[in-house]
């Protein structure tokens, strides 16, 4: 009797949500990259991190690749659009935090403002490290771009109700649901901003990520759970794309801001970032992320050949 | 694991508005009971005509389409000893939300509508019986038996066959309960979807226990593994423990909201 292969059939689908003007995410009906099982939906998508403020921490050769462009978050966009072109760029408020500048919404809807005219790529608003704030932050910068598709980073429990409210329901674009490694959260989460009106194919999910070997694998087992309840069990409330703000974890880890003089062993710095920027980004696509944020140009290259590798 | 599946079975003759209402072909009452259980939560409706021996073939295709037009995203179960009316709903029921269920074939006189079911595409009901109730369990898993042989002969896939080991009334016949729950049980472990009325459990016992009694009988049958039931979707304590027993069973993710979904 011939083999024949066996196929893993689900029942549920990831909703396919669209940021800016066309670039979709999501679709899918399999595990990621499970192409011999079925539809992988949409290819996913790499993002590139740009700041409100000088990068003085970044490493040195991007630093001095931009130059003069890395006080301006406009020009540094639309570098970054014509030299990389990453499928779309995201926009941190950096600048809104106490002990970087303690911008104001109204300073950080203008920011983006001029960020959102001077490139064609869609773009994603993350706020400073205060939630209170961001749903102030959100407010305004949303109702600075309304209906652009443009996703804001994030909701979380204690601001949803603003967020979902703002950049939901009263100027359409896109909540970002972000939960803290906790799957049962992730989905209430979901839910509650659904029960506020807000539309799932309006929505994205960032159920909590981390660097390698910071907890890494509850942050996989996590993405797992979540994408095969979203498939096996078709839960509704699971099925939004996921988005990670990967970047914002690995850069920050030991192993990426140590100096060479420091850890002579380990070698050089940059190299060393790079390097767990793409196994973080790796690890978390194939876990079932559908777009993640990256910082390094370097990174984003590796991450594209990889994606074209498997699909 | 899929969900599990519930058959509201409250368009049913026996209900003296709805025999009305099915003799009269008037829309309203039907479509208002159709409402209200979808409402509830219930992802199938039962459509039970009667044996209408005089005018089956016009009546079933009839409430089909009305509930399809009113309830384009709500599958039906064809409820009807009436084969030629069964036949007769099905060529114009519309599968896009989901096979249709004939309720039901059985090891008896009803084997022949597991051919229907295969020849309509439709999933169907088997009644582990064959005249009245089944003595035991042994005759029950007989039953089943027979009814898989005939349906695998006849092209059907096993999966499209819900096994309904015939629940039993709880007042009078209290000590086959937990045989009931072990044929749900080994029926399962034979990779088969079960089923069953859970109004059968509760039959004759006062109003006010009677939505108890069926909720615990069904969690009860849920570890044993039942997959789907015929329900009442009103009895809102019975939706709640069937959604409990998801989330403890690990068929639904837990989440503080489980119960407003």
């Amino acid at each position: 009797m011939a083999y024949k292969k066996p196929v893993q059939k689900f029942t549920g689908k990831i909703r396919e949500v669209t940021l800016g003007e066309n670039l979709k995410l999501g679709g899918e009906s399999v595990l990621p990259f499970y192409s011999f099982d079925g539809d992988t939906g949409h290819k996913p998508a790499l993002g590139m991190e740009i700041w409100d403020v000088y990068p003085e921490s970044w490493p040195a050769t991007i630093v001095n690749e931009l130059g003069d462009k890395a006080r301006k978050p406009a020009e540094w966009a639309k570098y970054v659009e014509e030299k990389y072109s990453p499928d779309f760029i995201c926009l941190r408020l950096v600048g809104a935090n106490q002990d970087a500048g303690d911008k104001s919404p109204e300073e950080c809807a203008l920011v983006a403002k001029e960020v959102a005219e001077a490139v064609n790529l869609p773009l994603v608003i993350a706020g400073c490290d205060s939630n209170e704030k961001n749903g102030k932050i959100f407010t305004k910068v949303a109702e600075a771009l309304p209906e652009k598709n443009i996703a804001f980073l994030s909701a979380v429990e204690g601001n949803y109700k603003e967020v979902g409210a703002a950049v939901g329901l009263a100027y359409g674009n896109i909540v970002v649901a972000e939960s803290s490694v906790d799957l049962n959260l992730a989905k209430q989460l979901n839910i509650l901003l659904m029960q506020l009106g807000v539309k799932p194919e309006k929505m994205l999910m960032n159920p909590g990520c981390s660097a390698v070997g910071y907890g890494f694998e509850y942050v996989v087992t996590t993405l797992d759970r979540i994408r095969l309840a979203a498939l096996d069990q078709n839960d509704t409330t699971l099925q939004m794309p996921i988005i990670m703000p990967v970047s914002f974890e690995t850069w920050k880890v030991k192993e990426s801001v140590a100096t060479e003089d420091d850890v002579p062993e380990w070698g050089n710095q940059e190299e060393r970032g790079i390097a767990v920027e793409i196994s973080t980004a790796v690890g978390v696509l194939v876990a079932g992320a559908n777009a993640v944020i990256l910082r390094h140009p370097r990174s984003l290259q590796v991450l594209r050949e990889f994606i074209n590798c498997l699909i | 694991m899929a969900r599990f599946l519930t058959i509201g079975e409250r368009i049913h003759v026996i209900s003296p508005v709805i025999r009305k209402a099915l003799q009269e072909r008037d829309p309203e009452p039907i479509i208002a009971r159709a409402r209200e259980q979808i409402e509830a939560g219930a992802h199938y409706l039962d459509v039970n005509i009667g044996p209408a021996e005089k005018d089956g073939e016009e009546l079933m295709p009839w409430v089909v389409k009305l509930l399809q037009s009113e309830f384009p995203n709500t599958p039906l179960c064809l409820d009807t000893a009436n084969t030629k009316a069964i036949e007769a709903g099905l060529k114009v029921y519309d599968p896009k939300p989901g096979k249709a269920i004939i309720n039901s074939a059985d090891a008896g006189s009803r084997i022949g509508m597991l051919e229907v079911a295969a020849e309509y595409g439709a999933m169907v009901i088997g009644l582990c019986a064959k005249e009245g109730i089944p003595r035991d369990n042994e005759e029950r898993i007989a039953y089943c038996t027979e009814i898989l042989d005939k349906a695998i002969a006849v092209g059907l896939n096993p999966e499209d066959i819900l096994f309904d080991p015939l629940f039993v009334v709880v007042k009078g016949m209290q000590e086959k309960q937990q045989e009931v729950l072990d044929a749900v049980r080994q029926i399962s472990e034979m990779g088969l979807k079960t089923t069953g009325g859970l109004s059968n459990v509760s039959n004759g016992c006062p109003k006010e226990i009677r939505g108890l009694i069926e909720a615990v009988f069904c969690s009860m049958a849920i570890q044993c593994g039942l997959s789907s039931a015929i329900i009442n979707p009103l009895n809102k304590l019975l939706m709640d423990v069937i959604k409990t027993a998801e989330v403890i069973k690990g068929w639904n993710l837990y989440c503080d909201s489980y119960l407003d979904l």
